[in-house]
This record gives C-alpha cells, sequence and structure tokens, in this order.
C-alpha cells in the first residue's frame, strides 16, 4: 500500500521541481527589453500617476517599459484572458499583469489562468507582513499566484458642514436618508465599490456571519441575504432618483458629495479623502468615518495570466512593487495614500515616518476590520441585485 | 480621365487596402446573428426594449430638433449679413469635436453645472436641486445634445447650398416681385432644397443611432442607449454576447433604413400637397419677428460650453454654488497627462496623409464612379463597420496593434477627405494639365509639378478635415486599440465616469485644441507657401 502511494508522491516531488522558478538573476536579465501590459483599474487619477511613476522606475532600474492599460472592471481582463486561451493564444496574450483580488482571482485561479506559483519566490516577499491576510483572497488560498500589492478597508466620507453626526451603521445608514430624503446612494453594482456596498451591509444584517466564509449555496443565500434586500426595498425609494438610478462609480459619488448633491461617499482607501481636499475635489470640511461595529477591510493583488508574454518583466514589476521604496512611495498621502503590505517594524527608521504620514481628511477612528464573504458570494449578490433592481 | 487598366487598378490600390478587408470582417462579425436564436435572446434581454426606447428618442428627436432649428434659423436670416457672419461661427463649433461638447454640456446643465449655479442665488439653493436634467432615462439631454450640435452641421449644408449663384437668384427674384421671406422658402426654395439635404440628414441620423461617446457622457446609465449596449456586447469575450450585439447592430442599420422609407413616404405626401401652397398673388411681406434672435442660443452655447472647458481646466477649489472658481490655477494643465495628446497627433496626422494621398491618386487616376461606395460610411451607423474592422484585425492579429488602429481610422477619414477634395478637383481648369502634357511633362509629373500646387488650398482643407475626423474618433480607437491606444477622445470619455473635473476639462479642451490648429494651419500655410506667387494669393 505504502509502495502504492510513494509512487506518485515521487512524482509530484519530481513535478514540484521542475517547476522551480529560475533563478532571480536570470528573469531580471529576461525581463530587460520587455513590455509589460499592466491592466489595472484607472478610475483614480491618484492610482495612475503612481502607476506611472512606477513605470519611470523600472524602465530605469531595470529596462523593462510598463504599459498601463487601463480597465473599468477586472473582469473584463478575466474574460478577456479566458477568450485568448480558448482561441489558442498560449504565449503571445495581451495581458502580461494584472490587478486583481476576490472572485476575479478565483475564477482565473480555478480555470488554470495563471502563472505561477512565483510569488512567494520574489526577492521582496521576506518584507512583507504575514500577520495581515497576504495569503488568502477572500477565503481562497493564493498559493503563491498572486503578490500582494496593497491593503484597503472600506471607509466612509462626508461633510462637517452638512453632516455633522454621520451614520455609524446600517440600522443608522436608513435613518439618514430618511432625514435627506435624495442625498444617499451608492455606486451601481457590479462597480466593485457598489457591490462591497451591499456586502457591508449584508455582513451587518445577515442572521450568522459563519455562513458568509462558506462558498456559497443556493439555501444559504437565500437565507443570508433576504435582510439585505428588505434593507435596500426600504432605501432605495428614499435614494437619490428615487433609486432608479445609481453613480457610476465611487469617483462621481466624491463629485457629487463635494457640490452637496449627496451627504455621503465611499471609499476602499482610507485616505482617499485626505487626497481629495489636497487636489481641491473635496472642500477641506470633508472627512472620513467608519461603522462602529467594524467595516469590511482586504488585500488587493497583482498576478500574472498564463498566457502573458513577458512573464519575467511581469515578475520584475511586480517585485518592484513590493520594494519598500515603492511601497512607502504609494503609502504617502500626497500620491495615493495606500496601506502597505509591508511589515513597517522592520524597515530603516527614515522610511517608517513616510508609511505613518497623516493628513486632514483621512480616517482617524480606529474601525475594526471585518473580514470579505468567501468570493463565491460576490458573482451570486451582484447578479441578484441586478436582476431586482438592474432595469428600473 | 483614365487610359490605362494598369494604372487604374494600382489606382484602386491604397483606397482598397482601407475597405477591402472590412468586408470579410463584416461576415466574421455579424453572421452569428444569421442564427434565430440569438434573435430570440436579444428579445428575451431585460435592458433591450428600455434602450431601444431610448435609443429612439435621442436620435430621432435630436435629428428632426436640429433639422428644425437649422430650418428655422436660415428662414429667419437668410439672406442677409447676418447670415454670412454665422458661416465664420460655424466653422469654429464645427471643430468641435462631439465628446468634448457633450462633457462641456454636462458642466452647464448637470444639477450641480453652470446653470444651476447661475440659478442657485435666486431660488436660494445652497445644495443642488433635484433635477433630472443630465443621464435622464428618456435620454432627451443627449438628444438636445445631438440636436444643438448636428444643428450647426445642417447649418453648414444649407449654407453650401444657398451659396449656389442659382439659388441665390431666385431669391433675388423673388423678393424683387414683392413676396415675403417665408413665402419664398415655403413657394421656391424648401421644394429644391429638401432632397438634396436628404444625405445630410441621413448622415445625422446615422450619428445619433450609433453615438457611443456622448451617450456615454450624457445618456442613462440604466439601461443605456443600444448603442452603448451593443458596444459593450460586441466587446465582451463571450462569443453569445457578441452575437447578440451583431444582431443588434443589424437592428441600428434596420432603424435607419425604416426612418429613410418613413422620409420618402412624408416627401411624396409633401409634393402631393405642395400645389395648394404656391402662392396665389397674395404679398405678404412680413418680416419674420426681430426679436427673434434664434442664432444667440444656438450657436452661443457652443462658446460657451467651451468657455467652460477652459474655466474647469483653470479651476482651484470650486464647489456649488460657487459660479466661478475659488481661484485660477495652473496644477491641471502642468500634471496633465499628454501621452493621448501625443498618440492623437500622430494617428491623426498619419490617417489624413495617408487619406488624402489615396484620395489625389483615386480622382487622378481611379474609377470616379464607383464614388458612392466610398461615401458609405458616411451615412451607415458606425457600430457594425466598426464591429466589422475589428473582426478582421483579430483574424489578421493587428488588434492592439499601432497599424491596426491607424487602419481603423482610414475608413472614417476618407469619405471626408474624398468629399472635400472632389469639388475643387472637378472643377479644375484642365487647360492647365493640357498644357503641361503638351510642355512634355508625363501625367504624374504634371500632377506633381502643376496640378496638386494649384490645389494646395483645398488640399490643406482636406488635410485638417481628415485630421479633425480621426481626433473624434472614438469607437474605432477602442475597439483596435484593445484599450493599449489613449487618444484625447477616449480619455476625455474614460475621465467623464470620474471624479476630477479639472483633469477632465484639460482633455477636453486638447480634443477641441487639435482640430482648430489643424483648420487654423490650413487656412495660413497655403498663404505663405504661396507668398512669393502673385497667382496664388
Amino acid at each position: 500500500m505504502k509502495k502504492i502511494l510513494t509512487l506518485p508522491l515521487l512524482a509530484l516531488a519530481w513535478a514540484a521541481q521542475a517547476q522551480t522558478p529560475a533563478p532571480w538573476q536570470t528573469i531580471e536579465a529576461q525581463a530587460r527589453g520587455q513590455t509589460v501590459y499592466f491592466n489595472a483599474w484607472g478610475g483614480s487619477e491618484a492610482t495612475n500617476a503612481y502607476i506611472e511613476w512606477v513605470a519611470k522606475e523600472v524602465k530605469g532600474r531595470y529596462g523593462v517599459a510598463l504599459q498601463h492599460v487601463k480597465v473599468t472592471d477586472a473582469a473584463d481582463v478575466v474574460k478577456r484572458v479566458q477568450t485568448e486561451v480558448s482561441a489558442g493564444r498560449r504565449n503571445d496574450g495581451s495581458v502580461d499583469l494584472m490587478w486583481v483580488n476576490g472572485e476575479n482571482f478565483r475564477n482565473l485561479k480555478n480555470a488554470g489562468l495563471l502563472h505561477g506559483p512565483w510569488a512567494e519566490a520574489l526577492p521582496n516577499w521576506g518584507a512583507v507582513d504575514l500577520n495581515k491576510p497576504v495569503r488568502s483572497d477572500f477565503s481562497v488560498p493564493t498559493d503563491g499566484f498572486e503578490s500582494p500589492w496593497g491593503t484597503a478597508q472600506l471607509t466612509f466620507i462626508a461633510d462637517k458642514k452638512t453632516t455633522p453626526t454621520p451614520p455609524h451603521s446600517a440600522k443608522e445608514w436608513l435613518q439618514f436618508a430618511q432625514a435627506n430624503p435624495a442625498r444617499v446612494s451608492y455606486p451601481k453594482p457590479p462597480d466593485f465599490h457598489g457591490t462591497t456596498f451591499l456586502k457591508q451591509i449584508l455582513i451587518e444584517l445577515t442572521p450568522d456571519r459563519a455562513v458568509l466564509q462558506q462558498p456559497v449555496s443556493t439555501a444559504a443565500f437565500a437565507r443570508a441575504t433576504a435582510p439585505l434586500w428588505a434593507f435596500l426595498d426600504q432605501l432605495h425609494p428614499l435614494q437619490w432618483r428615487a433609486g432608479k438610478a445609481f453613480p457610476a462609480s465611487a469617483a462621481e459619488m466624491h463629485r457629487m458629495l463635494a457640490d452637496g448633491e449627496l451627504r455621503l461617499s465611499l471609499t476602499f482607501n482610507p485616505n482617499e479623502a485626505a487626497n481629495l481636499i489636497a487636489s481641491h475635489q473635496l472642500p477641506p470640511t470633508a472627512y472620513s468615518f467608519g461603522f462602529t461595529g467594524g467595516t469590511i477591510g482586504n488585500v488587493h493583488f497583482v498576478a500574472i495570466p498564463v498566457n502573458a508574454k513577458a512573464k519575467a518583466g511581469a515578475q520584475v514589476v511586480a517585485n518592484f512593487l513590493l520594494s519598500p521604496q515603492a511601497q512607502a512611495h504609494k503609502a504617502d498621502v500626497a500620491v495615493w495614500g495606500d496601506g502597505s503590505v509591508l511589515n513597517t517594524a522592520k524597515l530603516p527608521a527614515a522610511l517608517q515616518a513616510k508609511f505613518n504620514k497623516k493628513a486632514p481628511g483621512a480616517l482617524t477612528d480606529n474601525v475594526p476590520t471585518l473580514a470579505e464573504p468567501h468570493a463565491s458570494w460576490v458573482e451570486a449578490l451582484e447578479s441578484e441585485w441586478l436582476k431586482r433592481y438592474g432595469t428600473r | 480621365m483614365t487610359d490605362n487598366p494598369r494604372t487604374l487598378w494600382l489606382a484602386t490600390v491604397p483606397v482598397a487596402l482601407v475597405i477591402a478587408p472590412v468586408l470579410p470582417g463584416l461576415y466574421w462579425a455579424l453572421s452569428p446573428a444569421g442564427d434565430s436564436a440569438v434573435w430570440r435572446a436579444l428579445w428575451q434581454e431585460p435592458q433591450w426594449p428600455l434602450a431601444l426606447q431610448t435609443t429612439l428618442t435621442s436620435a430621432l428627436l435630436g435629428s428632426l430638433l436640429a433639422a428644425a432649428g437649422a430650418a428655422m434659423l436660415a428662414m429667419l436670416i437668410y439672406p442677409s449679413a447676418l447670415w454670412s457672419r454665422l458661416q465664420r461661427h460655424l466653422a469654429v463649433l464645427l471643430s468641435v469635436p462631439h465628446a468634448a461638447f457633450a462633457v462641456g454640456l454636462f458642466f452647464l446643465l448637470a444639477p450641480s453645472g453652470w446653470l444651476a449655479r447661475a440659478l442657485a442665488p435666486l431660488m436660494g439653493w445652497s445644495s443642488p436641486p433635484n433635477w433630472v436634467s443630465v443621464q435622464d432615462p428618456y435620454g432627451l439631454s443627449l438628444a438636445l445634445a445631438l440636436a444643438i450640435k448636428e444643428s450647426w452641421f445642417l447649418l453648414w449644408m444649407l449654407m453650401a447650398l444657398l451659396g449656389e449663384q442659382a439659388v441665390a437668384r431666385q431669391m433675388l427674384v423673388a423678393r424683387s416681385l414683392g413676396y415675403g421671406r417665408l413665402q419664398i422658402w415655403r413657394a421656391v426654395l424648401w421644394p429644391q432644397l429638401l432632397p438634396r439635404l436628404a444625405w445630410p440628414m441621413a448622415a445625422v441620423l446615422a450619428y445619433g443611432l450609433s453615438v457611443v461617446d456622448m451617450a456615454i457622457v450624457l445618456g442613462p446609465g440604466t439601461p443605456p442607449t443600444l448603442a452603448v449596449l451593443v458596444w459593450r456586447w460586441l466587446t465582451d469575450a463571450n462569443p453569445d454576447q457578441q452575437a447578440l450585439g451583431g444582431a443588434a447592430s443589424l437592428v441600428l442599420l434596420l432603424l435607419l433604413v425604416a426612418a429613410g422609407g418613413v422620409a420618402c413616404l412624408a416627401w411624396q405626401v409633401y409634393r402631393h400637397q405642395r400645389q395648394r401652397r404656391l402662392p396665389k398673388g397674395q404679398r405678404r411681406p412680413h418680416a419674420p419677428p426681430a426679436w427673434l434672435k434664434l442664432h444667440v442660443p444656438m450657436l452661443g452655447v457652443g462658446y460657451l460650453v467651451v468657455a467652460l472647458l477652459a474655466l474647469w481646466s483653470l479651476a482651484g477649489p470650486w464647489f456649488f454654488p460657487a459660479l466661478w472658481p475659488q481661484e485660477l490655477t495652473l496644477t491641471s494643465w502642468r500634471s496633465a497627462n499628454w501621452q493621448p495628446f501625443w498618440t492623437t497627433l500622430w494617428l491623426a496626422t498619419a490617417a489624413s496623409m495617408w487619406c488624402v494621398a489615396a484620395t489625389l491618386i483615386w480622382l487622378e487616376w481611379g474609377p470616379q464612379r464607383y464614388n458612392a461606395v466610398l461615401y458609405l460610411p458616411l451615412i451607415v451607423p458606425a457600430l457594425p463597420l466598426v464591429a466589422g474592422q475589428y473582426a478582421a484585425l483579430l483574424k489578421l492579429q493587428l488588434d492592439g496593434q499601432a497599424a491596426g488602429v491607424l487602419w481603423s481610422h482610414l475608413l472614417m477619414v476618407l469619405p471626408y477627405t474624398l468629399l472635400t477634395l472632389v469639388g475643387a478637383y472637378r472643377g479644375f481648369d484642365a487647360r492647365l494639365m493640357t498644357s503641361a502634357r503638351a510642355l512634355g511633362q508625363g501625367r504624374f509629373s504634371a500632377c506633381l509639378r502643376v496640378k496638386w500646387p494649384l490645389l494646395q488650398r483645398p488640399i490643406a482643407a482636406a488635410l485638417a478635415v481628415g485630421f479633425a475626423v480621426s481626433v473624434a474618433q472614438y469607437l474605432p480607437t477602442l475597439f483596435a486599440g484593445g484599450g493599449r491606444f489613449a487618444t484625447v477622445t477616449t480619455e476625455a470619455v474614460a475621465l467623464s465616469a470620474g471624479g476630477n473635473r479639472r483633469v477632465l476639462a484639460v482633455q477636453a479642451l486638447l480634443q477641441v485644441a487639435l482640430p482648430l490648429a489643424a483648420f487654423a494651419l490650413a487656412a495660413l500655410w497655403p498663404h505663405w507657401n504661396s507668398r512669393h506667387r502673385l497667382g496664388l494669393r
């Protein structure tokens, strides 16, 4: 019996050996001169400007040409990779590196559409803070198929002038909408900010939160989400345009908040309000807040599709994204203000200061972090939402 | 004009390169729509009925309002000194691309827009009113934008027709007989002009049916117009969705044909009733009311919109209900992303040069009777064509490549360069060529040394028009470029969903500046070039 088992095990070990990534020098040498098409959400100027900065750096340091392909929804990139692979484009795909997490990662990983494992072999992996959920993405193990890039937490924004006391729970959100008719809304799912808002309300209202960490099933879905739909049925008539139309994105909500068309906005970046005040897109009286019971937090990653053309270049870029310099620049409120995935305590003191800067408007309350529901819930939530509210 | 079958054949090559690959592409893109299951799926698609309704409202209402506006303005002020002055304004306004106009109109009309800000002190608003003035569910704001933008185009067309000597003389004769302006329009001018305006109207309607960039900025989202849905379906990775997009793009084509049929019927009815409306001797010399200054809002809104774009690009903090920015700053310009600008510049330069060269060769040696085929992209909704181009590029593995994007622009630019050049080319004094040939020049060198230098003005104009058309292209850039090529147009539309109006205003303004600069150059360059040649000045 033992012998029968060892043989396949040996074969597995051999296969693992064959998959051992090439030494880093080889990868850097291969990467020189490659063009890396980085398909990343392009909805925020801060992010776009940061990626531009990264492009300049990797060009100078490693001779890699980074091209930002701005996408509105990572799900489109997943579909693109799927089509390319099924059409036989196995080595010259159009996507080299993509910004991803949650259900999109799960879909790619399950379909075998990801290159890897490579992430934990990156030289800069050693500085990553393993206490953060960097090895599990919406309860799906990453297994080295994606490399962590930053941390995020759902944060709300309001204006002190019009909203001195903001809502601190789903229940208060509804009361706030009653007191401020037509001044509340959320981005239209499947925009990921909109979907996150749904998940936030779901976590607060659902009878048993543990169910959300398991893969979704029809029966569990119906039971768990019933309070959410009841809540939305009450909320929508009180919303902007009576809930018959929704802002397209969080960015649009910030603009509407700035002009007073809305009273509340939301973001995944606790520093975004500070960033927007600095660029005159929000009044200086804007501030961030969270829910008392906590808000959803997660880690976002970069992954390499299996048919990427410039796999070496993509790894070099991913490694640079993890470097203390790149992470510090990203954490700078004046640049992007995105949370770091590194263990900053281990870094030189001069760099640490850059990670800990605070600016007016940023989140100051200590808001507990709630875990994302299992990735499979996202699609179920989005399609049910579209069915109920998608067409007026 | 054609002498040798081989030159004839060669002259069609540059044009054929532009057109020929689209035909199999159209087959690949649209053949899935031959399956009846696709049409059943389209019929059951929940967004489809409302999207169709929005498309019909915005396209039909927009085109009809544009026609009515242009017609009313012409009846009010033609002929007059004002009418000739309008021409210069129209030249400027027509070079404002559709997307930039939509963005500017959004800045004007949105609940937090400039109009509401102007009203705020009167109404005591401290927060924006609950208007549904943009992205309304019926597509009315989109219709309004199309109506204003296309009325300029139709006025321009009317000007060209009314500028013809024969028409102008009829007006003179009828007036000297004592007939009033409106009487003359009804009895003499419209019956001649209407049939000649049919093709420009078809172009306007085709544009309204398949416009995506303006619909993204001003149209509704739940659901969007049919054109936006088609675009999303066609770019979906799922083949079922692509088939849906192909079928729905055929619907756009059918709508255009149906509208053409209705227009033909209306024309027949009009012709039968005309007899009764001929003047029976009574003179009604009443001038139209002078207080009706229709041209002020119709053209003024264009300048207002560009001014708003300029203001936003320079604005520091500027929140509702402030009418002016708290401070002006160059920050947005300094931190502007210039890459789309350079991409647009080379794309538009290359596309206009290729098309003007191809047009010159075609006009000199090509089979002229097939001109109508080259004009087709003007009056066919762009979506099926772009889908065909995309399918062809995918097969050739040229999608996402610079050459592919450039090629996708050529089909849209070529009809305009031909349209701009054909009149001047036909009007060229043939004796000059005969003399050149008699002096021993070959045909090509006679063209190069005599004909084309003499035609430098229309050639420069065609280059500018081609440049402007390429700058404004949204769908071909997106499809063929696979998201890798950002032009000022795609950038402006993408940013319109985001939050920062300043960054958006900068890109929209660049989109206005590029064609304007091209037209200015086209006006100045021949002048400079011929400064030493008395006869050419």
